[in-house]
């Protein structure tokens, strides 16, 4: 048997390990487009705070690889995709046959229209020692461009350095299609008293000087869109990450799956969701079929201000919104319900509800 | 045996990724960090270290619940106190 797993990242790594613990002697061939061996994405900012020292963000050794007997191929990606002969065509310029495929090629960052020496990204490894180096020159001001997670994250490192920020967002508060007011204004207001000051309604097209960009990811599905496998935002699977072509199968950032437990096609961007697909999926592509099923959750502090997202926070999604707390109140949850089930919750400062929440959309149990 | 389980609440983000996997030796606390329990119980309060009595199948689930940690804030040592993870 011959596995080739497209995408050297925490989803692909953990379906490679997850196939060697049930069959020891099978080819297992990673294409990694990045050339550094697994580390986590999550520790990167704890890197460019100088909590941890570089090498402390990877999670294998180089030589982790040869000694499971897989074969990393860092700096390859997926050209194109034959299901019919069932070969991958690569950068490298070699063809790669396979008799079980994975395609856990994550996304890419999306770019600024006009990038300056100053403008950086927040997805890799090299993003973050480029981070450093411009943080190195003692800039006097910045620009953030993104409302999301890695905003926030944009938002702690300058606001730790005492560098004045302006954050630039297309919406008016952040997370539109999730969180309501009082629960954006909590984050925004303690930012605003950390030094950094909000520009809404607009993203800009060029800025100066030290610019950190966080406008979402864009999936690497082109090679499988153009192979007949089925695509929507991602590369869609069902419950077991199985895509429409028989023997190829997708997990991680890529991956727009049918969550059972939130009952509909959805797509995760998570390094929890990253890690459990890949070892569901390796499970699965081994010959031991298993379900992925996981309610899946955020977390992140900025400035002081706790927020998590629990499960299907779609407000659009939802057939309602229930809202506890406000902030004058200093913490605000919501609760979402379909069909009579809560399916997803946000918690901002009130931390103490993650479990029960959890639980709850677990058990598919109505909100009480 | 005997594990010493130790988190570092100044690396953990609360990710609870060891709760979904070891639920009954890791739980959140009120500042949404992962604290370490004795089978469900906690003897003594919440504390982000704990030396706990397990069995083999235990101890492989607590060692794949710290994996699975993003930011590897969970040290796990035997009793003659070699670090069984993060590998050295």
């Amino acid at each position: 048997m011959r596995y080739l797993i497209i995408g050297g990242g925490v989803a692909g790594t953990s379906a490679a390990e997850e196939i060697r613990k049930l069959d020891a002697e099978s080819s297992i061939t990673i294409l990694s487009e990045e050339e550094h061996q697994l580390y986590s994405r999550v520790l990167l900012p704890h890197y460019i705070k100088g909590k941890i020292p570089r090498e402390r963000c990877f999670l294998k050794k180089q030589t982790w690889y040869a000694e499971q007997k897989i074969d990393w191929l860092p700096g390859v990606t997926a050209v194109k995709l034959d299901t019919q002969n069932k070969f991958v065509a690569a950068s490298d310029g070699r063809e790669y046959e396979y008799d079980k495929l994975l395609i856990a090629s994550g996304g890419e960052v999306r770019l600024l229209p006009a990038d300056s020496r100053g403008t950086c990204y927040l997805r890799t490894l090299d993003d973050a020692d480029h981070l450093l180096q411009l943080l190195g020159e003692a800039p006097m001001s910045a620009s953030i461009v993104g409302g999301g997670f890695i905003g926030l994250e944009f938002i702690n490192i300058f606001a730790d350095r005492k560098i004045p920020a302006k954050l630039h967002m297309k919406e008016e508060r952040f997370f539109p299609s999730v969180l309501d007011e009082d629960s954006s204004a909590l984050i925004r207001e303690k930012a605003e008293a950390d030094g950094i000051a909000f520009k809404t309604g607009s993203t800009p097209e060029a800025l100066e000087g030290l610019v950190g960009v966080g406008i979402g990811i864009a999936p690497n599905i082109a090679f499988a869109t153009e192979a007949g496998v089925k695509t929507n935002r991602g590369v869609l699977t069902n419950e077991f990450l199985e895509t429409n072509i028989a023997d190829v199968y997708s997990a991680g950032d890529v991956a727009e799956f049918f969550d059972l437990v939130a009952g509909r096609q959805v797509m995760v961007g998570n390094w929890q969701n990253a890690m459990q697909q890949g070892r569901t999926v390796g499970k699965t592509m081994a010959g031991q079929r298993a379900a992925f099923e996981l309610v899946s959750s955020y977390a992140t502090n900025c400035r002081g201000v706790e927020v998590i997202f629990i499960g299907d926070v779609d407000r659009k999604a939802a057939d309602e919104v229930i809202v506890k707390g406000s902030k004058a109140a200093g913490g605000v949850a919501q609760y979402f319900v379909r069909g009579g089930k809560l399916v997803g919750a946000t918690l901002v400062n009130r931390n103490a509800e993650r479990a029960l929440a959890t639980t709850t959309i677990k058990n598919r149990e109505p909100y009480v | 045996m005997k594990l010493t389980i130790k988190v570092d609440p100044d690396l953990c983000i609360g990710a609870a990724s060891c709760v979904t996997i070891a639920p009954e030796t890791f739980q959140l606390n009120d500042e949404n960090k992962a604290v370490v329990l004795d089978h469900s119980t906690e003897p003594g309060g919440r504390v982000y270290e704990r030396v706990i009595e397990v069995t083999e199948d235990e101890k492989g689930n607590i060692i794949l619940a710290a994996q699975s940690c993003p930011t590897l804030a969970i040290t796990i040592l035997d009793e003659a106190g070699t670090q069984l993870f993060p590998e050295m």
